[in-house]
């Protein structure tokens, strides 16, 4: 980092001092959930009534609790594998090979991007009754794959951009086959462009509302079971345990990334970033 | 198809690169399905699903089903009638829902639910009779589309220590401009509405003509500004009840009883114009998918233990006329409740059936107003 | 890129053709009148409720799109310019707390903002006021300051992306020549971060036009937006037809909006140039 001229190296006061009060103001509306989370009052408003452990005691017998994260999980699960799968298709082809209406096609992939959800929402709603098809998980899981697929090329087309053709050619004329060659050579080229798609588009869906409002039959994921809770509450106290340690794993989870690829990757990002 | 073979065809050229992304595609597919279906037939264990109102998504109602079936109905919440049967209408298939007398001719109209064979109900005996005989409710061979099963008001809940009442209980409550900002209502017009035609003195059986729509449209426009919020849930309501946000709201009797029951001095009022009243009941779904469970959930709601939990943690009216027998005269009375249901539901005015255009025109109208127009 | 197109045309051009299609249509009872007929865009057009609505939704999400923009600007500009070591743990630190609910933390403001929440009893205590600030919730500024909040990482992120791409030796380049800090942010570092800047434009803009969670927790009666009308029209209101008619014209609006935008931001950087 000694390139940077003389002045960037000058800490500016006014501006880390901004940056912490972001910090904390992004951070105290989050922290409300585990702090009501230990609140003994099923209400969700101050004053505090004392501490307890008993939402997430009573966490283990919510059925309709888990059985909404585990909806969310599987359709998660599933909308980040295929729309990945459909991701790399997509990036192949479109850094691959020369077509006509190749970026009115590109323009097309991403434009899920600029409409609101509603419209989709609605869209796909009216579809299916048309068709008579039932609302379920799989209509949820359709309509966050359309959400989720331009996401999955935005964050692959880059890697495919930026990966030579010519290994994979060197690794044919090596004599790998295909899947060796796939395996070995493009795999790990854009191994981390998959990472960062499954890891995203998982998020996406996991978190996903305004369309599974629509969408959604009797099995509801855990955003629309949050909707309910939100309104007539009666487990709500244990969607904030549950909440809770959704978040607890997720922070544990990033800071052992981050602490287990320390070394490498904290240059690498330097440079790519 | 042997992966081997398939890797050879790749590395022989035989199977080309397209063939390949489809495998690759077929396998994701494969993926997709089948956690879905073998979750399908071992999680949903065959309950029946109740599409209800938020609030009635309890074990309280439903432990005769508990014993029977050693597990409790699936639930899915609505927050309005309207709601619910344009979902049902979109193809969302529940085994029992939950409609009220003044929209039943419209559910039964749209062909979505069968008759309930009432011979099959254990406690059909003891459901008064009266509140069977509704406007549209009987089926062919004495049976019935809709079970009663819980009557009640919609009425003003108000702060004892913090609003001061002028004379006598009355919807002008709602409408007090001294408590502007600081009175709530319920979002539904199936609710607000003709609580807006008692208010405008509109008698219900004119309510579908063009002069009682401009006349409850004016109240309802007078009313706006004063409301902090419309609200499609009663926690909502409750809650800034409790924390004197609202000094008054439009709430149905569980409310008022809830709040009661937290030590927050509230009334749930009987405005001298009177409440308006209601019956909601059960219906089952055409298709429903675990017809008999569905026979399960209507009969443990119309159960005696079930009547003692409303009528006790809710203060709603129950239909089973044995329930009432748990409790004295007074403990009723002070409800707000009685043991002859007709005495409150004629007391009050009783809402009506319309069609279906009305209830377009009035949800339009009701909506445009609320947005401020 | 078969497969990726053929998910893509089921699951926007399907259901956009019916939705159009729908559009022209009339309720009517439980069903449709299928007559072609372009009253449901006459009445779009010609009642004002619509128009209005409209125009708050647009005015909500600019003035949320601005604000988030404005204050994430120079959140983006500390790290990428001021932070050195460990960057990625700062990504990371501003993008965590939107692993959580997006429905819970909307749920938070709500504790926050309401009349006994943590602003309005702050305030009572330190004795500024006597009575609870009323317009805190249940007003439009409420649901701008919840679309700020929830949106901030969308705006961060593409901010940062765009920053720390900047070439450093130009900001060096014009300090030689003799540039001031706010001259040299004008010429150099704001021009050159114009993509960030419009890409989260974009990503906030959109979406929140068609919001209508916040709004329905937290705008009370003057907060609704068009959103929730359109919702409605498939809820309770049960005109689908007028609802698809309404996505149509919001759809149509924001494409302008967003053209309009883009020729504007072209405008400007041709005349820096």
């Amino acid at each position: 980092m000694s390139d940077h001229g003389t002045y960037i190296k000058r800490p500016n006061r006014p501006l880390q001092i901004y940056a912490v009060i972001f910090l904390i103001v992004l951070y105290v509306p989050v922290l409300f959930i585990p702090l009501f989370s230990f609140n003994e009052s099923i209400y969700v408003r101050f004053p505090l009534e004392g501490f307890t452990f008993r939402w997430y005691r009573e966490l283990w017998t919510r059925e309709p609790v888990w059985n909404a994260l585990f909806n969310s999980i599987k359709v998660g699960a599933c909308v980040a594998v295929i729309s990945t799968i459909l991701g790399v298709i997509a990036a192949r082809a479109i850094t691959r090979y020369r077509m006509p209406g190749k970026s009115a096609l590109v323009t097309f992939i991403m434009m899920p991007l600029v409409i609101p959800g509603i419209i989709f929402g609605v869209a796909l709603l009216v579809l299916l009754s048309r068709m008579g098809i039932p609302l379920t998980l799989y209509t949820v899981g359709l309509g966050h794959l359309i959400v989720c697929l331009p996401f999955a090329v935005a964050t692959l087309l880059p890697r495919f951009e930026g990966f030579d053709p010519s290994m994979e050619e060197a690794s044919a004329d090596l004599g790998e086959n295909g899947w060796w060659t796939f395996w070995r050579v493009t795999f790990p080229m854009v191994f981390p462009g998959v990472v960062a798609s499954l890891l995203l588009t998982f998020t996406i869906s996991f978190d996903e509302f305004i369309m599974a409002f629509f969408l959604t039959g009797t099995d509801p994921t855990l955003p629309m079971y949050i909707w309910g809770q939100l309104r007539f509450p009666q487990e709500f106290p244990s969607v904030l345990a549950l909440s809770s340690l959704i978040l607890f794993v997720s922070f544990i989870l990033v800071f052992f990334a981050q602490w287990v690829g320390r070394m490498g990757l904290d240059e690498q990002n330097q440079e790519a970033l | 198809m042997d992966v081997v073979d398939q890797l050879g065809a790749v590395r022989e050229g035989k199977l080309s690169r397209r063939k390949f992304t489809q495998g690759l595609l077929a396998a994701g597919v494969a993926m997709t399905t089948l956690p879905v279906s073998a979750r399908r037939a071992a999680a949903s264990g065959d309950e029946a699903t109740f599409f209800t109102w938020g609030g009635y998504d309890i074990p309280e109602l439903f432990k005769p089903y508990e014993a029977k079936n050693g597990a409790l109905p699936n639930f899915s919440i609505f927050g309005g009638s309207e709601e619910a049967l344009t979902k049902m209408r979109g193809g969302f298939v529940v085994d029992v829902s939950h409609p009220c007398n003044q929209a039943l001719p419209r559910w039964v109209a749209s062909g979505l639910f069968q008759p309930i064979d009432v011979t099959r109900l254990s406690n059909w005996s003891d459901v008064m009779p009266e509140l069977v005989d509704l406007p549209g409710n009987a089926a062919d061979g004495g049976n019935v589309w809709m079970a009663p099963f819980d009557w009640g008001q919609t009425s003003v809940t108000y702060r004892t220590d913090m609003f001061e009442l002028e004379g006598e209980e009355s919807w002008d409550m709602l409408w007090d401009k001294r408590y502007a900002n600081r009175l709530g209502s319920l979002a539904s017009g199936a609710d607000a509405w003709w609580c807006g035609a008692i208010k405008a003195g509109v008698d219900f059986a004119d309510i579908a003509t063009d002069e009682a729509f401009e006349k409850i449209a004016a109240v309802m426009r007078e009313q706006r500004p004063l409301i902090r919020t419309y609200t499609d849930d009663t926690t909502t309501l409750e809650q800034a009840l409790s924390s004197g946000e609202m000094v008054a709201a439009m709430t149905w009797n569980s409310s008022a009883t809830l709040l009661k029951s937290e030590g927050v001095p509230v009334k749930f009022a009987a405005p001298k114009e009177g409440a308006l009243t209601w019956v909601c009941g059960v219906v089952i779904h055409k298709d429903a998918p675990n017809l008999d469970r569905a026979y399960d959930v209507i009969d443990s709601l119309l159960s005696v233990e079930s009547g003692k939990f409303m009528i006790n943690d809710y203060g709603y009216g129950h239909s089973n006329i044995k329930s009432f027998d748990e409790f004295d005269a007074a403990t009723l009375q002070d409800l707000g409740l009685s043991k002859n249901p007709f005495e409150i539901l004629e007391a009050g005015h009783f809402q009506q059936p319309q069609s279906q255009d009305w209830e377009t025109r009035m949800n339009e109208t009701f909506e445009q107003i609320k947005a401020g127009f | 890129m078969s497969p990726t197109l053929a998910i893509m045309t089921v699951g926007i051009l399907v259901p956009f053709i019916i939705l159009l299609v729908i559009s022209f249509w009339t309720r009517d009872g439980f069903g449709f009148d299928t007559t072609f007929t372009t009253n449901n865009y006459v009445r779009a057009w010609s009642e004002p409720i619509f128009g209005a609505l409209l125009q708050r939704s647009f005015w909500i999400s600019g003035v949320a799109t601005l604000v988030t923009v404005l204050l994430c600007y120079p959140m983006a500009y500390y790290v990428a310019f001021h932070v050195h070591r460990n960057k990625m743990m700062w990504i990371i630190l501003m993008t965590l707390p939107f692993w959580t609910s997006y429905l819970l933390r909307v749920f938070a403001w709500k504790v926050i903002l309401g009349y006994e929440g943590v602003i309005n009893s702050g305030l009572m205590t330190v004795g500024l006021i006597d009575q609870p600030l009323e317009f805190l919730l249940y007003s439009q500024e409420a649901v701008i300051i919840t679309l700020a909040h929830a949106w901030a990482a969308f705006a961060i992120l593409p901010l940062y992306v765009s920053l720390e791409k900047i070439d450093k030796s130009l900001l060096e380049a014009a300090t030689d020549l003799g540039d001031g800090p706010v001259a040299r942010f004008f010429r150099i570092t704001l021009p050159l971060s114009m993509p960030g800047v419009i890409a989260a434009c974009f990503l906030i803009f959109i979406p929140t036009t068609g919001d209508y969670i916040t709004p329905a927790l937290l705008g009370g009666p003057d907060g609704a937006m068009i959103g929730n009308f359109i919702q409605l029209q498939f809820g309770r209101v049960n005109n689908w037809p007028m609802g698809a008619t309404l996505s149509i014209v919001l759809m149509l609006w924001i494409s302008l909006i967003a053209l309009v935008f883009l020729f504007i931001t072209r405008k400007a950087q041709e005349k820096i140039a």
